[in-house]
């Protein structure tokens, strides 16, 4: 396959999923599936700041990424879960921690 | 004609990721070409695929042949059903070419900026969509063309910008944690997390951590 052909196959495949409930309008589901899409946005962005901070070469490990979420989780706590005070007093934590390990 | 404010409330609010996302579209410029792609050929995945995750992780898997991308992209790819889920149930009716564009550009920030809108009253959410949308779309194009070009004068791991990632994410997660099943959610989110990273292949570990965390959270009644 040609990259042309690759891209444009990554493409299709990406959208596909993106569009696969809002290509036409249903009802809200409700019970079990409604419950787990109500906690799922939750779930998703925690795993994401967890891979991101936690483990960020692949495997669990110690780094400035991981005072930087609990510096997140402070400012968060600190300033009523203000987005700008996560980012704040963990850019704070992250950048502190990575000029004391050097 | 005058923009409504939700759609300038989502360009503002997109604007601090605007720049993230500019540096990894460097980044990916750089790393596309890198890896054997003209730069027309990079700035045409930014422009088409609209995702950072299934772009590294195509470039990354480049020399392994056509099979392990697509399989790659597909595992990326499925944690999109539940947020193309949840937005339709967030927007409501719409028309289908609104549907269409929304979905275009449904990337874990837009889609995390648009649950925080919600969960914050936004009264217009299809227009702060769209305005966070533009926003980083325009960032992440722009930042490809730039890394494609000039990249290899440019360093954006070098700031730490993967860490700023993870807190725009926790900090998008912050509001959502209302009740005690929120935290065991978030809890165990990162238990998963964990296990995914160190026993499954990459492209399936945010999906499966996620679904799964959910799904307990699914079960858990308040």
């Amino acid at each position: 396959m040609s990259d042309l052909a690759l891209i444009g196959s990554v493409a299709v495949i990406t959208f596909a999923t993106r569009v696969a409930f809002l290509v036409r309008p249903r009802s809200s589901p409700e019970g079990l599936i409604g419950r787990f899409l109500d906690v799922f946005p939750l779930a998703l962005f925690v795993a994401i700041a967890a891979n991101s901070l936690i483990a960020p070469s692949g495997s669990p490990e110690v780094t400035p990424g991981l005072a930087a979420a609990l510096g997140g989780i402070v400012g968060g706590v600190l300033f009523r879960r203000a987005l700008w005070a996560v980012l704040a007093v963990g850019a704070v934590a992250f950048y502190a921690a990575r000029a004391w390990s050097g | 004609m005058p923009l409504s404010p939700s759609l300038r409330r989502g360009i503002r609010d997109s604007i601090l990721i605007f720049l993230a996302i500019g540096a990894f579209g460097v980044a990916f410029g750089v790393l596309a070409v890198d890896a054997g792609f003209s730069v027309w050929l990079a700035l045409l995945a930014s422009v088409v695929i609209v995702s950072g995750a299934a772009q590294f992780t195509m470039i990354g898997l480049l020399a392994s042949g056509t099979a392990p991308v697509l399989l790659a992209a597909t595992g990326l790819g499925l944690r999109h059903l539940p947020m193309s889920a949840t937005l339709a149930r967030l927007i409501g009716p719409q028309p289908l070419r609104t549907r269409l564009r929304l979905a275009f550009i449904l990337v874990d920030e837009t889609f995390g900026l648009t649950v925080h809108a919600a969960a914050t009253g936004v009264d217009d959410l299809v227009a702060y969509k769209t305005g966070a949308d533009l926003t980083l779309y325009s960032g992440w194009v722009t930042g490809t063309a730039v890394g494609a070009w000039f990249g290899e004068a440019v360093d954006p791991a070098a700031v730490g910008l993967g860490a700023f990632f993870g807190l725009m994410f926790l900090g998008l997660a912050a509001p959502l944690v209302r009740r005690r099943r929120d935290w065991v959610v978030a809890l165990v989110a990162v238990a998963a997390t964990l296990a995914a990273v160190a026993w499954l292949p990459a492209a399936w570990r945010l999906t499966s951590a996620a679904a799964v965390a959910a799904l307990i959270g699914a079960f858990l009644h308040e």
